[in-house]
């Protein structure tokens, strides 16, 4: 290969190494590093996943992270089915209003979207702590779930509901028989994706949190202000390999539903060029 | 209610979207147990009237009734009809057996029935031992079948049929026609059929409703709307036709008129009812009615004389387009040995004054699609 040709290549691909990816292999091995310091190897333990186990605050953070996500991501689902099927029947000028307040919401800074929520909360006296932080985590993570169920009612043909009407089904069993069972992969994929950004967010919950609620990321963050040991490497470690098994799952749940998609839509194309 | 309540009526059913009416003051009469057509022009309101019978759409005005039963304010799933899809629709997660049985397990039949009358049913329309497949391992015609049984397995009253077989190729096409037909007789349900494809719905269908613009233009059983077309537009659109534009002269009696023609030809045939004297008509052959000899050299030039533009061989027939001098174009389908003709040969022509038919004069021109409300 022609290093000089390709040379930006090469440095670009030396920095993400450097820069994330020894980082974090880093992390990994100092995980299991019996040298409280980490200034070098000092032999293998896994002492430190223990102590993290037994830590107070840890505990304390995944429970709330627990707590927050799960509630946050069934909000989430819940409004971005709802406002999907609503979406699917709406006028283009409704429809365009709605996709703009989707999109402020992703591309908005989460940091402005946490301080107006703030204030918000304080105005209408909503006390700070994890009901704040589901809230907030809500605002966001439903815009990212509206997204990838719009995609899936996209590719939903109108005429299977009418079918399932003709053929005798009250609206709430057609919905059941067919719409959500269609919908599934899609809502599979807004979860996942849900969860794992709600687990590892930290401005809003920062700003949500008050003193008295501190979820997972927050408790970290705090660990590593006071003093760093060998057992934040190995929150970190579970931590990552938990979002990376997250993240994986809803990409290939998100690729299953999506072939189904194309396949329906490539047969519909096909009967309306012989038609 | 008696025996002979409609399978279908509809009391001047108007529907409009914005400012385009759809469907405009629609009575029609659908007789029990009969296939019924609904034919015209994309656009002609055929799709809507159907939509308005099954439920999806609501009519703005008047009133709806299946089996003497006033649904006009019943949801889909509560009326005694049900749909064969244009694009069938087929619940793509579900097996061949189970968009069959949909409509059964929705109605809390109890299990044996469920599986008894759904095997029957795919047996009846052709899918035995394709029962596990889903629909897209189906081909177009099998889709179809599937369509057709999930529907009718419920024994609705009445069948609604949305040019279910638009998708399909012609020879399939054909098949099904003749399978349809079979088992509309079979099951005896009445059928309601939309096709933009008047062959087809003469084919099969026991009478055809011809719709133009969102108003009914004709009812009447295929043979009587070929023969005795109501206006000119519909003369048009249900095969080939001459349509000669003259002048009521007289009215021999009711129903039979003496018309003078352009350039002075006078003809007497019968037509549609209550033309007036002097009245702007129509006077409709069709292509198989007309006769042809050739002209003998040295023949005084006959009254309706013609050349020879074209002639399509089409198997049982050829269609000859001619042009005459009075008459302008016209076109002569003719069969047979002493009947074929040379390009560019005199021709004699004319019709039995039987095989005329008498229109009011009108623009043989669809109605544009939606016309605008008043």
């Amino acid at each position: 290969m022609n290093l000089r040709r390709h040379s930006f290549a090469v440095i670009a691909g030396l920095a993400v190494l450097l820069f994330l990816w020894i980082p974090l292999v880093a992390v990994a091995i100092n995980s299991f590093n019996r040298n409280v310091i980490m200034t070098g190897w000092s032999g293998f333990t896994t002492h430190w996943y223990s102590q993290a186990f037994h830590n107070q605050p840890v505990r304390a953070g995944v429970v709330s992270t627990i707590i927050i996500g799960a509630i946050s991501t069934a909000a989430s689902l819940v409004l971005s089915v709802t406002a999907g099927l609503w979406w699917r029947q709406a006028s283009g000028r409704a429809r365009r209003v709605f996709d703009a307040l989707v999109y402020a919401r992703i591309i908005l800074p989460e940091v402005v979207f946490a301080t107006a929520l703030f204030f918000f909360f304080n105005l209408i006296h909503l006390g700070l702590g994890i009901g704040a932080i589901i809230i907030g985590h809500t605002v966001w993570n439903s815009a990212y779930a509206t997204l990838i169920i719009q995609a899936r009612i996209v590719g939903l043909d109108p005429a299977l509901e009418e079918a399932a009407a003709d053929l005798g089904a009250t609206p709430w069993r057609a919905f059941r028989r067919v719409t959500a069972v269609l919908l599934l992969p899609g809502v599979v994929t807004a979860g996942l994706l849900a969860l794992t950004f709600s687990f590892d967010d930290v401005v809003t919950s920062f700003f949500m949190g008050g003193a008295a609620t501190a979820p997972l990321p927050i408790v970290l963050f705090g660990l590593i202000r006071f003093e760093i040991t060998p057992e934040i490497n190995a929150v970190g470690v579970l931590f990552m390999l938990f979002t990376v098994a997250m993240m994986s799952l809803a990409v290939s749940s998100f690729r299953a539903g999506e072939s189904v998609v194309r396949r329906g839509g490539a047969d519909r194309l096909m009967g309306m060029y012989r038609r | 209610m008696n025996d002979n309540t409609a399978g279908v009526r509809l009391v001047e059913v108007e529907k409009r979207y914005q400012s385009v009416v759809a469907v405009r003051s629609l009575s029609l009469e659908v007789p029990r147990g009969t296939f019924f057509s609904i034919i015209g022009p994309s656009g002609c309101g055929k799709t809507t009237t159907l939509r308005i019978i099954g439920g999806f759409e609501a009519p703005d005005r008047g009133r709806v009734e299946v089996s003497g039963q006033d649904v006009t304010r019943l949801r889909p799933h509560r009326r005694p009809v049900n749909t064969v899809f244009q694009s069938y629709a087929l619940f793509p997660h579900l097996s061949a057996f189970e968009n069959v049985a949909f409509g059964l397990r929705e109605a809390r039949r109890p299990r044996a029935e469920i599986q008894e009358r759904a095997q029957e049913m795919l047996d009846l329309v052709g899918l035995t031992g394709r029962e596990g497949r889903r629909p897209r391992q189906l081909s177009g015609g099998q889709q179809q079948r599937v369509a057709l049984g999930r529907a009718l397995v419920n024994r609705p009253e009445v069948l609604l049929l949305d040019e279910p077989l638009g998708a399909l190729d012609l020879q399939i096409r054909k098949e099904m026609q003749a399978q349809l037909k079979e088992i509309q007789r079979e099951v005896g349900t009445t059928f309601v059929y939309v096709t933009h494809d008047q062959e087809e719905a003469f084919a099969m269908s026991d009478r055809v409703a011809v719709m133009n613009g969102g108003i009914l233009e004709q009812v009447g059983e295929p043979a009587e709307v070929y023969r005795r077309p109501a206006s000119s537009w519909v003369a048009g659109f249900v095969g080939g036709a001459n349509q000669f534009p003259g002048l009521v002269s007289e009215v021999e009696r009711p129903g039979r008129y003496v018309v003078e023609l352009a350039n002075g030809i006078r003809r007497t045939s019968p037509g549609v009812a209550g033309l007036k004297p002097g009245q702007q008509v129509t006077t409709v052959v069709r292509p198989e009615d007309l006769w042809l000899r050739p002209v003998a050299a040295g023949e005084e030039e006959p009254e309706t004389a013609a050349t020879v533009l074209d002639a399509a061989f089409l198997g049982s027939h050829r269609l000859l387009r001619l042009a005459s001098q009075r008459l302008g174009m016209l076109s002569a389908s003719v069969r047979g040995v002493g009947q074929e003709a040379h390009l560019g040969e005199a021709v004699a022509l004319g019709w039995k004054d039987e095989d005329g038919w008498v229109v009011p004069a009108g623009t043989a021109e669809a109605r544009p699609e939606g016309a605008a409300a008043q």
